[in-house]
């Protein structure tokens, strides 16, 4: 998958359309959208456990958008420090907490105002309150350095327009032995530019 | 790439049919397009 944008895709307009997108996601998640929402979709497509994704607000599993599913990768730890990165209206982030426990603690980043604002009100509704979501992007987490156990994303590192200043965030804010539990999208074949310069598909 | 800013034991676990059933499913197929589930560890 390309790790790093074209020299002249308009980098700009991609987080603006990144932001655009998924305030819609989080104000009509029923809308058209050329990509998977909700619960069932979770369910059924990444094996999320649908008993766990009923105890969540609706509002929160409704807009999720998530490609593949961090929390299959083994336990989390009682007591453990969790980062989403890119947590959205909060699903994988709620889920973090509960398996963290009171003892631990879920940080979400995220750079859309309306999904930020959604993941708390969800996080209030579901009594959660080991959980904070903090404004941020990926490229410059708003985390100290060695500071988490955990690190999961889901769907959001394809988005950035430096791979590798995505993933130095991720190193920089663990702990030594901490794991990046990281669910994305992988690209096959090589693409030619004309794709790779399509904002529609670096935002899909 | 994630062994190059120094992670260690890299390894997808995991892969999902995501875009199945979306207006992006035929472009997704072209160009081999999965959800993957990928596993990192920063040393201790």
């Amino acid at each position: 998958m390309a790790m790093s944008c074209p020299v002249d895709l308009d980098t700009r307009r991609l987080r603006d359309e990144i932001r655009s997108i998924y305030a819609r996601v989080a104000a009509e998640p029923s809308g058209e959208f050329h990509f998977h929402r909700g619960p069932d979709y979770a369910a059924e497509f990444l094996r999320y456990d649908r008993a766990a994704l009923a105890e969540l607000p609706d509002e929160s599993t409704a807009s999720f958008a998530g490609v593949a599913n961090p929390h299959r990768m083994g336990p989390f730890g009682e007591g453990a420090v969790v980062v989403d990165i890119g947590c959205g209206a909060g699903m994988d982030l709620m889920l973090a907490a509960k398996r963290v426990g009171p003892r631990g603690r879920a940080i979400g980043v995220d750079m859309t105002e309306a999904m930020a604002d959604k993941a708390r009100a969800s996080a209030r509704e579901a009594g959660l309150e080991n959980l904070e979501v903090r404004l941020g992007d990926a490229m410059s987490l708003p985390l100290d350095d060695a500071s988490a156990d955990v690190v999961i994303s889901n769907g959001v590192l394809n988005l950035t327009t430096d791979k590798s200043v995505a993933y130095g965030e991720v190193f920089r804010v663990l702990k030594a032995g901490g794991r990046f539990l990281y669910a994305d999208i992988v690209v096959a074949s090589e693409l030619s530019e004309g794709i790779r310069k399509d904002i529609d598909l670096w935002t899909g | 790439m994630l062994g190059q800013v120094g992670f260690r034991a890299v390894e997808v676990r995991e892969r999902f049919d995501t875009f199945r059933g979306t207006s992006k499913e035929r472009i997704a197929r072209k160009y081999g397009v999965v959800g993957v589930n990928v596993f990192a560890q920063k040393p201790q």
